[in-house]
């Protein structure tokens, strides 16, 4: 049973890296906004900008 | 005919999709005709403004728009908007921050329905040159917009975001949006602490669980008990802080309430847990404390979502501020200053299509303000001199100059938006007889718990304090506290998502239980855009001498009639001079030497026909009659069967003459319709209905509904910009298809049921679960078990609301 003192210390390490991972997205705004980001799954690859008409106005 | 049922058989089956007879783009009726190839087949459209944002979106390969999006777009409105103001260095010094590179503003854009909006507006802006970085967010309505001064210019920038349909408006209540937002980030950050270490938790929960012969050695117990402690201690203190803050704030009150319930039943787990810990006892019960504070967060996370959803929208109204406003000097100079610096009994300036800065009286000449935004009402309204005009209108033809009577907050608009804010504040009526319902529930489980504590003491004193707490957190009405909210949150969201904005409250259930809708014609079941179907001439005149001399005196009076004079003549128009509008009445002018009048009958002709009709005359004589038709909205008659199918009584009341009122009525197929109704009489008819024991639902549009919306049980109001502003609409239907409220009826209904099926099991739960814990028969880690299922049979039960399907 000793190797729960190992595993039981890295459970919350990682515990502790989830939260941290957590923490960081939220502050960054990764959950601002749930629904768009949702929609560039849907959509192929950017293809270049065709050429033609690039609106002047 | 038969094509128009196929038509609304279609929009019965999928709103969204546009029909042959719709535009393409916006979903409009497409009367015009303008037809144009884009990508590979021919559509419809509109007007040339649509079609030319579906022309510039397929060009730009973002043809994908039309595929994502569960909205229909706005009608694009083909006029040039002057966006120079937006180039002004002191419009950017206030508002744009400098960044790498450039400078960054954040805007707000109407129009942006649905996720698609958001997606079209990040990739055409980010393909314009010198723009640095566009990002924009559905749910609030916001972009962020960061560009290069050096290579593009906001303005031009901006263009392209109004080719598309949306207008862009400088975001306001920043201050309010970011604490909104850490506020929601806040949550966010204790639901995932709760969660996180939840599971963390439970794992080691398990382990001790799963030692039922007791061979575990007692150090490696110990051991896991207090990695167990350290991680339910922030998940009871950080996340659990609303619920011990709550319940301080209720005991303070003296009115012991849910939270009291949860944060009495955490602590309690939680310490004797601790006490348990150090003293090497039988049982810890951490697992049931940070489950317990985990479950009622994303419960409360939930709730507090759907009304975030219908306040990102308010924000239309703030919208309607202007960032900068004209002042007049004494000397006669005009200065351009911050809309902050107005001040009461100042003179400003406002330019025709600029929005009038503050609430004001109109000096000089008569003028014509849009206040679509305030009354929902689409045509300008003429003021005279001495008027009162109200800022977020829109000034309509003519600069005009006005005297400022109220600004800031003690407009009109703004205290418009303070009613719309507070009415999300409530909590649903429902909810509050849970919570009251809950409170009565926690005393008396209080004094069971003490009678069960004294009870098992003086019997059996070793299991006291296990019983207690199992009785404690088994009764727990947690699935009592939810089943409302989430059935609640639930139905929000799937009504947001159909289009209805839910405004008040407690608006809901009283939608649920509506037995009649009365429907108000004007632009409600007609599309509003009047039409002239027909011309009867007197005196042997010519008609198509009438077409043009009313073409000619309507051509430049800007009314919504004049493109119906227009269209039917053509270029063979006669040219007017002297052309007056007298308001209420008519246009009169000259054309061709003569005299003519335009109007109601009294006007035109002198004689008193009162009818709906439009006369043409020399002030005393009658020479032509045209007739006005008003074109219903094509899925008016699909809803008026939708609702009779609910089993609804549907009643038309229109201000209208009776003949169209009743032309109308018999083709969308409602048989109770009354003609030339005042307010009053509406709201009489609104009385006498409900005076029969009916629950009426009023579907209006403007604010010359105010009395009748406030007087019918729930109101439901057409269009948005009326019905955020008025205020008292329950429901705001986003966009412009009818067939939402029978489904949103439906929604309703299913709500209801939901709810009482929630509120029964919870309660029949309880009933079997209490005197079980009393009887000493369930353990605390069976106790908290039952909690979870019971909270999340309820949960699971709302989330079946989410499914649109009936």
């Amino acid at each position: 049973m000793n190797i729960l003192l190992l595993l039981v210390p890295i459970s919350l390490l990682l515990l502790g890296v989830a939260i941290w991972a957590f923490v960081w997205a939220v502050r960054r705004g990764q959950f601002d906004d749930l629904d768009t980001p949702a929609l560039d799954i849907l959509v192929d690859d950017e293809h270049d900008p065709p050429p033609a008409r690039r609106h002047a106005d | 005919m038969a094509a128009r049922v196929s038509d609304m058989d279609a929009l019965l089956h999928d709103a969204r999709r546009p029909t042959p007879a719709t535009c393409y783009h916006c979903g409009e009726a497409a009367v015009t005709g303008v037809q144009r190839v884009v990508g590979q087949s021919t559509h419809a459209f509109c007007c040339e403004g649509c079609a030319a944002a579906a022309q510039w979106i397929a060009d730009a390969d973002l043809g994908d728009y039309y595929r994502l999006r569960s909205q229909n777009a706005n009608r694009v409105d083909p006029a040039a908007l002057d966006l120079g103001a937006w180039d002004r260095d002191d419009l950017l010094d206030g508002h744009a921050r400098v960044v790498d590179g450039g400078r960054e503003i954040t805007l707000l854009a109407d129009g942006m329905r649905c996720a698609a909006c958001a997606w079209l507006i990040d990739r055409a802006l980010t393909r314009q040159a010198g723009v640095l970085e566009a990002s924009a967010n559905a749910v609030t309505g916001r972009i962020r917009l960061a560009w290069d001064p050096a290579k593009t210019s906001l303005s031009r920038a901006l263009r392209c975001l109004v080719a598309l349909g949306y207008r862009p408006y400088l975001a306001t209540g920043t201050a309010q949006e970011d604490r909104r937002r850490r506020e929601r980030n806040r949550w966010l950050l204790r639901v995932g602490v709760a969660g996180l270490g939840a599971m963390q938790a439970m794992m080691f929960a398990e382990a001790l669980y799963l030692d039922t012969t007791h061979q575990m050695p007692l150090p490696t117990r110990d051991f896991l008990r207090w990695m167990t402690f350290l991680v339910a201690t922030p998940v009871v203190f950080y996340s659990g802080w609303p619920f011990l803050s709550g319940a301080w704030h209720e005991l303070r009150q003296r009115r012991p309430g849910m939270d009291t319930l949860i944060a009495g039943s955490t602590l309690l787990a939680y310490l004797a847990s601790l006490v348990e810990t150090v003293r090497g006892g039988p049982h810890v019960w951490y697992d049931a404390a940070v489950m317990f504070v985990f479950l009622l967060l994303v419960a409360r996370l939930f709730e507090q979502r759907a009304r975030g959803i219908a306040s990102a929208q308010v924000d239309a109204l703030a919208r309607a501020r202007p960032t900068l406003a004209t002042r007049e000097c004494d000397d006669g100079r005009r200065e351009s200053i911050a809309l902050s610096a107005l001040g009461v009994g100042d003179i400003a300036c406002v330019a025709a299509g600029e929005i009038v800065p503050a609430d004001g009286v109109l000096l000089d000449a008569p003028a014509r303000f849009e206040e679509a935004l305030l009354t929902g009402e689409s045509q300008p309204i003429g003021k005279a001199p001495g008027d009162s005009i109200l800022a977020g209108t829109v000034c309509r033809d003519t600069p005009v100059r006005m005297r400022v009577t109220e600004t800031g907050a003690a407009t009109r608009l703004s205290q418009l938006t303070a009613l719309v804010e507070r009415a999300q504040s409530h909590r649903p009526r429902l909810a509050l007889l849970a919570d009251r319902v809950a409170s009565r529930f926690v005393v008396g489980l209080l004094l069971i718990a003490a009678a069960t504590w004294l009870g098992w003491h003086w019997m059996q004193p070793a299991r006291a304090f296990e019983v207690t707490l199992a009785l404690l957190v088994v009764s727990c009405p947690c699935a009592l506290s939810l089943s409302v909210p989430a059935a609640l949150a639930a139905a929000h969201g799937a009504l947001a998502r159909i289009g209805v904005l839910s405004v008040q409250p407690d608006a809901l259930e009283r939608l649920a239980r509506a037995t009649d809708v009365v429907f108000d014609k004007t632009g409600t079941l007609s599309n509003g855009r009047p039409t002239v179907a027909d011309v009867d001439t007197f005196d042997g005149f010519d008609g198509d001498l009438a077409w043009r001399i009313a073409a000619a005196l309507e051509r430049d009076s800007g009314h919504p009639l004049a493109s119906a004079f227009a269209a039917r003549v053509g270029t063979a128009a006669c040219s007017a001079s002297d052309v007056k509008t007298i308001a209420g009445a008519g246009v009169r002018g000259r054309v061709d030497g003569n005299k003519w009048y335009l109007g109601h009958a009294r006007f035109a002709t002198g004689g008193d026909d009162d009818d709906d009709g439009i006369w043409l005359g020399d002030g005393t004589r009658a020479m032509a009659r045209f007739e006005l038709r008003e074109t219903p909205r094509a899925d008016a008659a699909a809803t008026v069967a939708a609702l009779h199918a609910l089993g609804l009584r549907q009643h038309l009341c229109s201000g209208d003459a009776p003949a169209p009122v009743a032309r109308l009525a018999a083709h969308v197929g409602i048989s109770e319709a009354s003609a030339r109704q005042t307010p009053e009489s509406k709201l009489a008819v609104v009385r006498d209905l409900q005076h029969h024991g009916r629950i009426v639902a009023m579907v209006g549009d403007g604010i010359n509904d105010a009395p009748v919306l406030a007087g019918a049980d729930v109101s439901i109001a057409v269009g948005a910009g009326a019905a955020l502003a008025q205020r008292a609409a329950d429901f705001v239907l986003t966009g412009d298809a009818l067939l939402r409220i029978p489904e949103a009826i439906a929604l309703a209904r299913r709500t209801q049921r939901v709810i009482k099926q929630n509120l029964g099991w919870a309660i029949a739960y309880n009933l079997l679960a209490v005197p079980l814990a009393v009887a000493g028969l369930v353990t605390p880690w069976i106790a908290a078990l039952g909690m979870a299922v019971s909270s999340l049979t309820v949960t699971a039960n709302a989330l079946r609301l989410t499914r649109t399907a009936p």
